[in-house]
């Protein structure tokens, strides 16, 4: 891969999908891509490449830039704000809720650890929650919506108690079990388009997305976060994220790393 | 001095000292059995903070030594991992039920171990 090339895909992914590709990826976007170019028939990356620059085709662009995001995820990630789901937000939220449901959006699910630690959360809190879960990645949604892990992907983040009472073998892997299954609706979408529908959240979780993304495209991100919460609703960012000067929306809960609720003046603003 | 103890017990050297790796990284003083006996004379002479214990092993098998530590003076108090090739849900659960923390399939790496090791308290969070 050419530096050039390397600068067109950082273009590429800014562009359609906001997400930085720091110029230390360039040895993994070439290891990444050598599967796609094989697959599509060509001789190597750099005849994928060329090709693509020439016939910019969707859904070849959109094979690269999905084997280039970041897909690592694993269950109930730092543990904290799903507990603090579990324990404190569900019932408070579906006791302020007519008929008690909790609308919750995993936002960037990734392969769907995220979402199936929130639809458990759910059932132990006993609370309905109904459950939305989209990601850019195609693959990245069909993998979850298969609820089918491998060995390593079912113990990071899970106890042997809990794999078992939610998960069952299937061959090599485990599949999410049936009770599960059916409480999360994922589907493909991009954090860049615009809402294009009315739904609206009590809480999202939008963990360890920003954080790839390019500074100028993360205000988008965050302005349809914004418009998707209810005024008295939770946002989950992951640990690591911090809010800098690019939205006044979101103010920090203290004493939950990573929890924000909508700012006094997001709510003045939407009155 | 203020380290935790890690006994790991396997019958295969190099598993032996991959887990090892592993645990000295989180930091543990890390000791080694061969097999349930040995693990269980070690025990005898002094209770380690963490066990890691395979399953089918020779001269003692591994549920048979958790049951016997469990049932030792002070057996209670480790945290106990098993780790194994054994993955069929009775099974694990047949080792949950005789006293182990939380369960391991092989293969394993240092982010699973990690991640049941904070989850069952043996590092923090």
């Amino acid at each position: 891969m050419t530096p050039e090339d390397f600068d067109r895909l950082q273009g590429l992914l800014a562009t359609r999908a906001g997400y930085r590709l720091t110029r230390d990826r360039i040895h993994l976007a070439e290891h990444r891509l050598g599967p796609i170019a094989r697959r599509e028939g060509y001789a190597n990356v750099e005849a994928l490449l060329t090709n693509l620059w020439a016939n910019p085709v969707a859904s070849l662009g959109w094979a690269v830039i999905e084997a280039l995001l970041n897909v690592e995820t694993w269950f109930r990630r730092d543990r904290a704000p799903f507990a603090v789901l579990e324990k404190e937000l569900l019932p408070a939220l579906s006791g302020a809720r007519p008929g008690g449901r909790v609308n919750v959006w995993s936002a960037g699910c990734s392969t769907g650890q995220e979402a199936w630690s929130v639809a458990m959360a759910g059932l132990d809190a006993g609370v309905a929650v109904d459950l939305v879960a989209t990601d850019l990645s195609q693959r990245a949604i069909e993998k979850a919506r298969s609820g089918l892990y491998t060995g390593f992907e079912i113990q990071r983040g899970l106890t042997a108690h809990t794999m078992l009472r939610w998960f069952e073998p299937a061959e090599d892997n485990w599949r999410v079990r049936d009770e599960l299954a059916d409480r999360v609706r994922f589907a493909r979408a991009n954090l860049l388009d615009e809402p294009a529908d009315e739904a609206r959240f009590d809480v999202i979780f939008c963990r360890n997305v920003l954080g790839d993304m390019e500074p100028a495209r993360r205000a988008r991100v965050l302005d349809g976060l914004e418009r998707r919460l209810v005024d008295d609703g939770c946002l989950f960012l992951g640990l690591d994220e911090k809010l800098e000067g690019e939205t006044v929306a979101f103010r920090p809960v203290s004493g939950r790393q990573g929890l924000y609720v909508k700012s006094p003046s997001a709510l003045r603003r939407a009155a | 001095m203020d380290f935790k103890t890690c006994l790991i017990v396997d019958d295969s050297r190099i598993i032996r000292k991959v887990a090892r790796r592993i645990v000295e990284g989180l930091d543990y003083e890390v000791d080694e059995a061969a097999d349930g006996a040995e693990a269980l004379a070690y025990c005898t002479g002094v209770m380690p903070d963490l066990l890691l214990i395979d399953w089918n092993m020779p001269v003692m098998d591994g549920l048979t030594f958790l049951r016997r530590l469990r049932a030792m003076p002070g057996g209670d108090g480790p945290k106990v991992l098993f780790c194994t090739i054994e993955t069929r849900p009775e099974r694990i659960a047949e080792a949950l039920a005789a006293g182990a923390d939380d369960y391991v399939m092989k293969p394993f790496d240092g982010e699973i171990l990690q991640s049941k090791l904070t989850e069952v308290g043996a590092i923090a969070a």
